[in-house]
């Protein structure tokens, strides 16, 4: 058996992770045990950990980071989100937030699995240490925007609750989430700047051009204004609550329209599968 | 309405959002049409909204007049706003400037704290403390308030640079063969190709192209470098570019007198033979020919392992043949004989220079450094008054609350 085989293992066990804690964490959610939040929690570390083993073990068999293809994108996305999630979870311990998090890692993972994973040779012009870089930025800005749009779904949930009177809830304070929110679009917007410039510097590395209005580019600059009008609106008139909670939600549809939608549907010379 | 109101208006954030907005939807046609295509093209496939498309120059989106507007207006929109709020934000920078606390802001205080201990903590996290008549005012990270200015400065800088950058920049592309010379009379030096090179893995597909270049000046001076993707050669101010490459063939063609006629062909190139009428089209040169099970030529690996010619002979613009040949096997057609002897890989590079980027580069780094400084290092606040610990920032209240009642939970923990 080889690395590839226990690769695909260790992927498959990280997926099924994540799956169970998903649903975990919804019944924590629902029956308030705080015995189910940590057992939810448990897996979900225990997913990471498997699938950074998943990773790594990539990483031996290609000899360069999981960054090159759609399947490497996705595996690397589901993985930052988690990441960030786990993150966050560890610096204020808001379990409630893995019932609105994890389902996003498990939806990316689900997507990552249909996609094909043979390793292959890296084109010339993918041959720069600025794709790790690059790439790498904007997997921890991706699953930055991810926790964001789960925080604001449980934001709106929670919300919903209050209005029909129902106050029991694990879920932490609506201005809580709003804040959290917040702060962690701040943290994707500013690795999305990175991601951007990183690429501008490298576009004019192999291509001669440090902006070409290609698709992915394009995308990726609508993508930054999006959040742009959020923080704006948000530091300077004090938007906050559901109008901040949704335009978060939007800007994140914007971020998987930038990575699957641009990939699939519009010709780009970013389009690698 | 007045000058100061309009000055107001063309400052303020509601056009800026409207600004945002209409760049980001404009940008999505870019995206969604297919740009810079002849008129005829959006006329034919939009037959409702061509004229449309065309008069809104949506056809050419990122150099059209609206575009243009957009970002000039973006570009005055930041500056008068940044030149508005940039005197207050110096203001609070200083010193003596301390913030009023919400007057619905949480007391942090903790009966049980030790007010000396407090101050201790703030200080080792560099705080500077100010005495104050009922206590004292710590305060840290002034320098986030002109986060926002900064920011603004480096998008202002990036656009500009960019924009008057593309005007003034000189780009070129063009093809070289193994010892040709290519001059550069405006910048005063000439190319001169050496060797062109495929790098192939193990599997034969290839993994760089790599072109040896001399740099050749008038007087006399020269030297060599290599040149592949990702790592373009800079020569002065010039940068240029691994970009293409392909395969160019000798083709010959003899007279019914002997006479000889030679031509170089790229793939999907022809060459007219005036004598006989004859059109030769190059279909494609296959260095590791195989056929697909549609028939059509394809090569396996760009190694001249299995090397075949696809050519098709056209007389008087009729179809004659079409055949696929080895290398120096010939097509003999009434008296006039075809032969493609050999291929040489040529090199495609690419010539830019634009004095812009270096500006892109320093807006660049500045709005890093903005939004780092808006949203890490943005004023912190502290007043601490007899029984009374409140916080005053705008830009992360809850984490800031957060933050400071772990200090002062800190500060009830007795030492041992």
């Amino acid at each position: 058996m080889d690395l590839v085989y226990f690769e695909e293992l260790m992927f498959t066990l990280a997926f099924a992770g994540y799956t169970l804690s998903a649903v975990l964490f919804f019944i924590f959610v629902a029956m308030k045990k705080e015995s189910i939040g940590k057992i939810a929690i448990s897996l979900t570390v225990a997913g990471f950990g498997i699938h950074t083993v998943a990773i790594i073990l990539r990483v031996i068999e290609s000899g360069r980071l999981p960054f090159t293809n759609q399947f490497e994108f996705a595996t690397s996305f589901a993985w930052g989100i988690v990441l960030c999630y786990l993150v966050l979870h560890f610096a204020y311990r808001f379990t409630g937030v893995g019932a609105f998090v994890m389902p996003i890692a498990f939806l990316v993972m689900g997507y990552a699995s249909m996609l094909p994973k043979a390793i292959k040779p890296l084109m010339p012009a993918l041959q720069s240490g600025w794709l790790y870089i690059h790439v790498g930025t904007a997997v921890i800005s991706y699953g930055s925007f991810a926790v964001a749009a789960g925080l604001a779904a449980m934001y709106l949930i929670g919300e919903r609750q209050k209005e029909t009177g129902d106050g029991k809830t694990v879920l932490p304070k609506s201005e809580v989430c709003d804040y959290l929110s917040y702060r962690v679009i701040a943290f994707g917007y500013l690795m999305l700047t990175l991601v951007i410039v990183t690429g501008a510097i490298w576009a004019k590395y192999a291509w001669s051009r440090y902006w070409a209005w290609d698709p992915k580019e394009t995308w990726s600059l609508i993508t930054w204004l999006i959040y742009s009008v959020y923080i704006h609106l948000r530091f300077n008139r004090g938007w906050k609550g559901k109008p901040a909670a949704w335009f978060a939600v939007i800007g994140f549809i914007s971020v998987i329209f930038t990575f699957i939608g641009v990939n699939n549907i519009l010709p780009s010379i970013h389009s690698y599968r | 309405m007045t000058i100061d109101k309009f000055i107001r208006r063309l400052t303020s954030l509601g056009l800026a959002i409207i600004l945002f907005i209409f760049i980001a939807a404009y940008s999505i046609i870019g995206t969604v049409l297919p740009q810079g295509l002849q008129r005829e093209f959006y006329i034919e496939s939009y037959p409702a909204m061509g004229s449309i498309i065309t008069a809104l120059q949506f056809d050419q989106v990122y150099s059209s007049w609206i575009f243009r507007i957009l970002l000039f207006l973006f570009i005055v929109n930041l500056a008068g706003c940044t030149l508005r709020i940039l005197p207050g934000q110096l203001k609070k920078m200083k010193k003596d400037h301390f913030p009023k606390p919400k007057p619905d802001g949480d007391n942090l205080h903790a009966e049980n704290m030790d007010i000396q201990k407090f101050r201790g903590i703030l200080e080792r996290k560099r705080y500077t403390i100010v005495e104050g008549e009922k206590g004292f005012r710590a305060s840290k990270h002034r320098i986030g308030n002109i986060g926002s200015s900064v920011t603004h400065l480096g998008i202002i800088i990036i656009i500009l640079g960019s924009f008057i950058g593309n005007m003034f920049a000189q780009e070129g592309f063009f093809n070289m063969l193994p010892g040709d010379v290519k001059g550069f009379p405006q910048y005063g030096f000439s190319l001169r190709l050496d060797d062109f090179r495929l790098g192939f893995r193990d599997n034969g597909t290839v993994d760089q192209y790599y072109s040896d270049v001399t740099v050749l000046r008038p007087e006399g001076e020269e030297w060599s470098d290599t040149m592949w993707v990702n790592n373009p050669l800079k020569v002065d101010k010039v940068d240029f570019y691994q970009t293409s490459y392909g395969w160019a063939s000798s083709l010959s063609i003899l007279g019914p007198e002997g006479e000889e006629q030679n031509a170089l062909l790229r793939n999907g190139e022809s060459y007219f033979y005036q004598p006989g009428h004859l059109t030769v089209y190059l279909y494609g040169y296959f260095p590791n020919m195989t056929i697909t099970s549609l028939g059509e030529p394809i090569t396996m690996t760009e190694q001249e392992l299995n090397p075949y010619y696809a050519v098709i002979l056209y007389e008087f613009g009729n179809h004659v043949s079409s055949d696929i040949l080895e290398p120096g096997q010939s097509i003999q057609y009434k008296d006039f004989k075809l032969t493609f002897t050999d291929s040489s890989l040529y090199t495609g590079l690419t010539f830019r220079k634009d004095f812009g980027y270096i500006f892109v580069m320093l807006g660049s780094l500045l709005m890093t450094l903005g939004l780092i400084f808006s949203f890490y290092f943005y004023p912190k606040h502290i007043q601490v008054e007899e029984k009374s610990i409140r916080t005053i920032t705008r830009q992360n209240t809850w984490g800031f609350d957060y933050q400071v009642r772990q200090l002062v939970q800190q500060s009830t923990e007795k030492e041992e």
